[in-house]
C-alpha cells in the first residue's frame, strides 16, 4: 500500500520539469537546470538519489537550492541520512556489490551532516495538481522507494493498480536509470523520467530529463529532454577522486559497466555489457 | 515431528509474482536437491492444464500482477507450453524456468521469436549448480552439464540473455557466482546473467534443516523481506503461498488466487532459510 502522502503541492501547475537520479553529477545538473530555465516551466522537482557513482556529493545541494528544486528521498538519500550499511538496491552479483560498497563508503564519508540532515527530512512522495489532473511523484515505485520500473517488466493491469490505489492520474518515478513512458487505454499515464547523473546505457554520454505540459483541454504532453554536459572534466573528476575506472568509461562512452544485474533481458541487450 | 510452537503470520502485501506450478513435478531430471522431488516416474503433483493456467494468468492479470513464472518440474515438457507463455506473455512479463534440456534449435528459434514480438520480457532461467562437469551431473544426473550449457549457448546466440540459476549445494567452496560468471564468460556468454539459490529443506532434502519462524523474528527482519508476502504459486490442488511449496497440503491456502491473499502460517523448515538469506525466487 501506499504511504501517507506527506507533502501536497500548494497550487496547481501547468507545466513542469522532473528529474531524478543526481548520483554527485553536478555537471549535467547544472546543465539541465539551465535547460529548464529557458523552458518557462512553474516548477522542477528532482524524485531523489542525489549521490552515490560521482565524485564530490556536496556540490550538488547548493544547486539544487539555489534553483528551489522541490526534493523527494531517493533510497540512496535515505541510507545516506540515516548511516545504512549499503545503498539498499539489494544486488547479489559480488561485482555489483564491490561497485556499490566503493561508491557507498565514499559518498557516505563524504556528506556533509548538514546535508544529510536535510536529506532525511525529505518526503518520500509529492502530490501535485498538473492541468486537470493528480500527479503522483515517487522515487522507485508508489509502494516501494527500491522498487524497479522498467519499461519491459511493468505491464499494464499492474500499472493500473499503483494508479488505482495512489488516486492518481499520473505517475512520476525514476530509480531504474532509464527513461519510458506509458499511457493506459483510459489515458492515465507511469513516466520514469530517466536519470541526469548517468548516461542510459545507450552508446551516447547524454543524459534525460522530462518536461509535463498540461494545457487545458488537451492531452497531458511529456517531452524526454537530453542533455548535453562536460562529461570529460566529470570523468577526469571521477579519475582523481579514485572512483573505479568502470564508472568514468560508463560516463565516457555511455554504457553501464555495473549494477548489470538489475536489468530485465531487454533492456540488458541493449547495452554493450 | 515438526515442533509444536505457534508459526508466525506473514500480512500479504500486494501480488507480485503469479507462479504456475504448470507440469507439477513432472520431470525428466531427477535431481538430488530438488525442491519438489521433481522425476520422470509418477509425479505426486499432477500438471495443469492448459485450461487451469490460463484461468489463473487471467485472475492474476486482474489483480495486477506485475511477473509471472512457468515452473515445474521441466516446463517445457507441457504439451502446450509455447501458446502458454505466449499468452501470458501478453499479460505480462514471463519467466520459465528450465533444464535446458528440451531447448534445443529448434525450440530455441522459436523462443526468439516470441520474445521478438512480445509486448513483455520473455526470461529464461536455465538450471546449472556447478562450474564443474562432475559436480554438477553428481548432483542433477549424468548429461545435465553439457546440455544446460548448450541449451545457454543456444539462447545466448539468439540475444535471449538466460539467466544460469545454480543452487549452492555446497557453501563451503569459493564464490559460486563468481565461478559461473566465469564458467559463462568462457562459454562465449557475452552477457553472463547468474542468479544463486539457497538449498531448501524441502522436497528430496526434506528434513535437512529445522527450527520455525517465530513472531519476533518476522518482526526483527520485516515481513516484506520474505516473498510469501507478495507472491503466490498455483499447482495442481489450489494455491500455494510460495513456489517452494506449492503442492504441499500445509501451504495451500484456497482454491483460487482472490481468496489466498490474505496472511500465510510460516509453518515449514524451509520458512527458515528464507528468512535466513532474504532470498527469494523472483529473478531480482
Amino acid at each position: 500500500m501506499i504511504a501517507p502522502c506527506r507533502m501536497t503541492e500548494p497550487h496547481a501547475v501547468r507545466r513542469i520539469a522532473v528529474f531524478g537520479g543526481v548520483y554527485s553529477n553536478a555537471h549535467a545538473l547544472a546543465a539541465m537546470l539551465a535547460d529548464a530555465r529557458g523552458r518557462d516551466v512553474d516548477a522542477i522537482f528532482c524524485l531523489g538519489d542525489l549521490g552515490g557513482f560521482g565524485p564530490h556529493p556536496d556540490r550538488v545541494f547548493p544547486l539544487l537550492r539555489d534553483a528551489g528544486v522541490r526534493v523527494i528521498q531517493g533510497n540512496y538519500d535515505r541510507a545516506i541520512a540515516l548511516g545504512h550499511d549499503d545503498c539498499g538496491c539489494g544486488y547479489t552479483d559480488p561485482r555489483d556489490n564491490h561497485f556499490a560498497r566503493v561508491s557507498y563508503a565514499y559518498t557516505l564519508g563524504r556528506t556533509a551532516s548538514e546535508h544529510r540532515r536535510w536529506m532525511a527530512a525529505l518526503p518520500g512522495h509529492r502530490r501535485l495538481t498538473l492541468g486537470g489532473g493528480t500527479a503522483l511523484l515517487c522515487h522507485g515505485s508508489p509502494r516501494a522507494i527500491s522498487e524497479f520500473l522498467w519499461e519491459s517488466t511493468t505491464p499494464d493491469d499492474f500499472v493500473a493498480r499503483l494508479l488505482d490505489e495512489a488516486q492518481a492520474d499520473v505517475i512520476l518515478c525514476t530509480h531504474s536509470g532509464i527513461k519510458w513512458h506509458r499511457r493506459l487505454a483510459d489515458g492515465r499515464r507511469l513516466v520514469n523520467v530517466g536519470v541526469i547523473g548517468r548516461p542510459e546505457n545507450d552508446g551516447t554520454p547524454r543524459v534525460w530529463y522530462t518536461v509535463l505540459t498540461a494545457e487545458p483541454g488537451r492531452e497531458l504532453d511529456v517531452e524526454f529532454v537530453p542533455v548535453g554536459y562536460d562529461h570529460e572534466a566529470l570523468a577526469r573528476e571521477m579519475e582523481r577522486e579514485g572512483l573505479p575506472p568502470e564508472f568514468a568509461d560508463t560516463v565516457r562512452t555511455g554504457w553501464w559497466t555495473s549494477c548489470l544485474e538489475v536489468l530485465p533481458a531487454r533492456e540488458r541487450a541493449r547495452g554493450r555489457f | 515431528m515438526r515442533p509444536a510452537a505457534p508459526a508466525a503470520a506473514v500480512p500479504f502485501r500486494h501480488l507480485t509474482a503469479l507462479w504456475v506450478q504448470i507440469t507439477g513435478t513432472w520431470c525428466n531430471l531427477q535431481c538430488a536437491h530438488c525442491i519438489n522431488a521433481s522425476g520422470p516416474r509418477e509425479p505426486w503433483l499432477a500438471p495443469l492444464d492448459a485450461e487451469a493456467v490460463r484461468r489463473a494468468v487471467l485472475e492474476a492479470a486482474a489483480l495486477g500482477v506485475k511477473e509471472i513464472y512457468f515452473t515445474g518440474g521441466e516446463p517445457f515438457l507441457h504439451p502446450e507450453v509455447m501458446p502458454l507463455l505466449a499468452f501470458a506473455l501478453e499479460r505480462a512479463p514471463t519467466t520459465i524456468l528450465t533444464n535446458g534440456t528440451l531447448v534445443g534449435e529448434a525450440m530455441a528459434d522459436r523462443l526468439a521469436a516470441l520474445a521478438g514480438r512480445a509486448r513483455y520480457s520473455l526470461e529464461l532461467r536455465v538450471s546449472l549448480d556447478h562450474p564443474e562437469r562432475e559436480r554438477n551431473d553428481a548432483v542433477r544426473g549424468p548429461g545435465a552439464f553439457d546440455r544446460a550449457l548448450a541449451a545457454i549457448r543456444r539462447l545466448d546466440a539468439r540475444g535471449l540473455l538466460p539467466i544460469l540459476t545454480a543452487t549452492e549445494t555446497d557453501r563451503s567452496t569459493e564464490p559460486l557466482y563468481d565461478r559461473l560468471r566465469a564458467l559463462l564468460l568462457a562459454t562465449g556468454v557475452r552477457k553472463p546473467r547468474v542468479k544463486i539459490l539457497p538449498l531448501y529443506p524441502a522436497g528430496r532434502m526434506d528434513g535437512r534443516g529445522g527450527g520455525r519462524v517465530t513472531a519476533e523474528m518476522v518482526e526483527q527482519v520485516g515481513a516484506e523481506r520474505l516473498q510469501c508476502s507478495e507472491a503466490r504459486a498455483v499447482a495442481a490442488g489450489g494455491v500455494y503461498a510460495c513456489p517452494i511449496l506449492a503442492g504441499l497440503p500445509e501451504a495451500r491456502l484456497g482454491a483460487t488466487l482472490a481468496e489466498t491473499l490474505t496472511a500465510n502460517r510460516l509453518t515449514h523448515p524451509a520458512c527458515l532459510v528464507c528468512w535466513e538469506t532474504g532470498s527469494s525466487c523472483r529473478n531480482a
